[in-house]
């Protein structure tokens, strides 16, 4: 709301560090509101801070190796977390008790590289095990159960009968939910159909090498790719027609539109996240020395914007917030770093009724303007005159309606405005037993002891 | 305390005690703590179809006495269950000025002459948190929507911002050159507005504590009182010169003035009342407390309840967060805070 008393020349990205938080943990993630960081530790706990204070207010303990990944639920009352002990442990932040109560304990066969939630519905968990699995995980009553995302054999392709399946590295929903994106170890990306679990389209990625990592665009028809080549590819996505029974899985290269490397030290890349408008992304360096972050422009033909330098400890992760110009990375010293456009203090705010200006406005006074009238009787008539117009025009200005009661919205969701004509069902299915996480909970107040410091 | 003239200052009995909680069960009409229940359901409200203009008919419901000073604060609890009020006369030597109730109903924060501000729970009583850094009477207080940080005004000028949760303060903004009468978080927590005697309104940025705006209007509208609309879009703001302005601080423009009402000497709170029919609320000099239509700013109702040997300034005013109801506190000898019930428009 105050960012057009502030920010008048509009640069979206963040440009400096504004506060560093000691945390010890691995990767930092905001949740959709941008208010907290939920940041996970290679001792199994994980922190939720909250960046309005500054200040750790939950602790999440349960795992008992490290944590591998964070999600939260859309409206931020239930987080996510997996780890290398098998786990994966869905929390509960309205818990009445403190430290919030584990929801949800859910056990795989192998350590859990990843987690996520459906965007839509909590209750349905995405995972992938470091074995080169993914499974759908559903809670809800009705649908229980767990299904494993495979490929459909070709029978086809005398190749893949032969040599053993490739296993599956990234494992991804897109922001409306719909879909479920895998990487392979083979430079594919698999799209499955996340109602039906059946694979819809395959995209061979040449010269990837293994995929990494994938982030989506707010919109979900762009995402980006990070693979073992060094490379972020940048993708338009294609529309996936509804899953059909005997449709057969597309198959497609996707060449991608834009490509961002470094091109001086060939640097690998730990993560990327796109800016909430889709027009920036940032790539965080896997640079052994520094802490630095890459900001490309996208709109401007994906040029490198600026280099972002974090300081001497290497960087982790990095995530942009959900709607500002800021982003969190973390260090392997175990810091957060919260970065943010800084603004200059405008010392012209201090005195009302003046405006800065940027350079010296030549004035150009009026004859009479600056003239000592004297007060004859006609001049006083006029003058009084002159008031009482002035506060007729007060007066009638002072007509228009103000509203004092209808305020920001919060932000829509963007995904309900992505449905794609003729396919409801998928959201149908999702929307079906709603999770509880409702817009509007209250984190409860805990008071802190004194003698804890 | 309230007034603007130090002379009014005014001594108490001598041991220290916490707030009345502490006291022995107190007769049902005694006000906080413990805080009074509010009373039953008032008449249901108008229909929708009512006409948009239709007046107010506040009526005199309660008188609660209890108090033995001058009362500085009524505030309804976020939850509308309780009203909690505080006066002069509380601890020895301890006045307090102002009173905010946590977002979620179950604190109480206290900002006093003893330079401190505490947080009380108020289901027991007891002091949960004291937060001291203030170098002066601390006058005003507040919570964000969150209920994790409070805004506090100093009477050196300084508002101060708390961590709520740990009890210290994150930052200090020389704000004022004079007594801060006001201060009020906006309603996601990114602005602070705070008002001065030096006569001026200021409008600051959070978390970095810069000064974004501010907001003068003429030599007499010294302002005592600010705080933002339900919306957070503008800035409702009373001044010395009985008027009681309503801003858009974006613009700097005045959008409405409200008067009729006397306000020269005291610091007296206007609020919004949009529970009903939408009207500014406000205590005057003449005893009495004032609606105004919001948009048309007519003077709508004038409620006369505060009588006494002395004239009783209604200093405090308050609408309830849910229903058609107003508490209002006064400095006059009859001590009461009265709560107003609108019996519904025809």
């Amino acid at each position: 709301m105050n960012t057009s008393l502030l920010n008048p020349f509009n640069i979206t990205y963040p440009t400096a560090v504004q506060a560093s938080l000691p945390s010890q943990c691995t990767l930092a993630r905001f949740d959709r509101s941008g208010r907290f960081v939920a940041a996970g530790r290679s001792d199994g706990s994980a922190a939720i801070w909250d960046l309005e204070t500054r200040a750790a207010v939950r602790w999440l303990e349960g795992h008992v190796k490290g944590i591998t990944s964070v999600d939260w639920s859309r409206n931020s009352r239930f987080v996510l977390t997996s780890s290398k002990d098998w786990n994966a442990i869905v929390w509960d932040l309205a818990s009445d008790i403190d430290p919030p109560q584990r929801r949800t304990t859910i056990r795989f066969d192998a350590p859990v590289s990843s987690a996520s939630f459906h965007p839509r519905n909590s209750q349905i968990i995405l995972a992938l095990l470091q074995s080169g699995d993914a499974y759908l995980v559903d809670l809800r009553k009705k649908h229980r159960g767990r299904v494993e995302l495979e490929e459909a054999h070709d029978d086809s392709d005398e190749e893949s009968s032969t040599s053993p399946r490739s296993a599956m590295t990234v494992a991804h929903f897109d922001p409306t939910g719909r879909h479920i994106f895998v990487g392979t170890s083979t430079g594919s990306i698999l799209v499955f159909n996340t109602r039906t679990k059946t694979i819809v389209a395959r995209h061979k990625i040449p010269g990837a090498g293994v995929m990494k990592g994938f982030d989506f665009a707010k919109s979900g028809r762009r995402l980006v790719t990070n693979s073992s080549d060094r490379t972020l590819r940048q993708f338009t996505l294609p529309i996936y027609p509804p899953p059909i029974a005997d449709r057969e899985c597309t198959e497609q290269e996707l060449e991608p539109t834009h490509r961002f490397s470094d091109p001086i030290n060939r640097t690998a890349w730990h993560a990327m996240s796109f800016s909430p408008d889709g027009e920036w992304l940032a790539g965080g360096a896997a640079d052994p020395a520094s802490h630095k972050i890459y900001i490309w422009d996208i709109a401007n033909d994906g040029q490198l914007a600026s280099t972002l330098d974090g300081g001497r400890e290497p960087l982790i992760y990095v995530h942009w917030h959900p709607s500002k110009p800021s982003i969190v990375s973390t260090t392997n010293h175990g810091n957060i770093l919260i970065w943010h456009c800084p603004s200059p203090e405008r010392w012209g705010a201090f005195a009302g009724g003046f405006e800065e200006v940027d350079e010296n406005v030549e004035y150009e006074e009026r004859e009479d303007e600056f003239d000592i009238v004297n007060l004859s009787l006609i001049q006083s008539y006029l003058f009084e005159e002159d008031e009482s117009v002035l506060a007729k025009r007060k007066m009638r200005q002072e007509e228009e309606e103000v509203d004092i009661l209808t305020g920001k919205d919060a932000e829509e969701d963007i995904v309900d405005h992505l449905r794609f004509n003729g396919d409801e069902d998928d959201f149908f299915w999702a929307d079906d037993e709603p999770d509880e996480d409702e817009r509007g909970w209250r984190m409860k107040i805990v008071m802190e002891d004194d003698d804890m410091i | 305390m309230n007034s603007a003239d130090d002379a009014a200052s005014q001594t108490t009995e001598d041991d220290p005690q916490i707030p009345e909680s502490h006291h022995a069960p107190p007769p049902p009409s005694q006000p906080h703590p413990p805080p009074v229940v509010a009373p039953p359901a008032p008449p249901p409200n108008p229909p929708a179809s009512a006409h948009a203009r239709a007046r107010p008919r506040y009526e005199l419901k309660h008188s609660l006495s209890g108090h033995t000073m001058s009362i500085s604060s009524v505030k309804f609890s976020p939850d509308g269950t309780l009203l909690a009020s505080c006066a002069a006369d509380n601890v020895a030597k301890l006045w307090l000025s102002d009173i905010a109730w946590s977002p979620n109903s179950v604190y109480l924060a206290t900002a006093s002459d003893d330079h401190t501000i505490r947080i009380w729970d108020v289901d027991s009583g007891l002091t949960s948190k004291v937060l001291k850094g203030h170098t002066s009477y601390v006058f005003c207080i507040n919570y964000n929507t969150e209920g994790t940080q409070l805004v506090s005004g100093g009477c050196d000028g300084d508002v101060k911002i708390w961590n709520a949760t740990k009890g210290r303060c994150t930052k200090t903004l020389n704000a004022h050159l004079d007594y801060v009468t006001a201060v009020h978080f906006n309603r996601d927590g990114s602005l602070i507005v705070s008002c001065s005697l030096d006569g001026l309104i200021r409008i600051w940025s959070l978390p970095s504590g810069q000064c974004l705006k501010t907001l003068a209007e003429g030599h007499d509208a010294i302002c005592q009182h600010v705080q933002f609309s339900p919306n957070s879009k503008y800035i409702l703001s009373t001044a010395h010169d009985s008027a009681i302005r309503l801003w858009d601080f974006q613009t700097s423009r005045c959008l409405k003035t409200y008067v009729g009402h006397q306000n020269a000497k005291y610091c007296i709170a206007a609020c919004f009342s949009v529970t009903g029919g939408k009207w500014i609320v406000s205590g005057s000099e003449d005893t009495k407390i004032y609606l105004w239509d919001l948009q048309s700013r007519e003077v709508m109702q004038v409620l006369d309840g505060h009588h006494g040997e002395f004239p009783g300034f209604v200093i405090s005013s308050q609408t309830h967060p849910q229903q058609n109801m107003i508490a209002s506190g006064s400095i006059d000898s009859d001590l009461t805070v009265k709560v107003w019930v609108d019996r519904g428009s025809t």
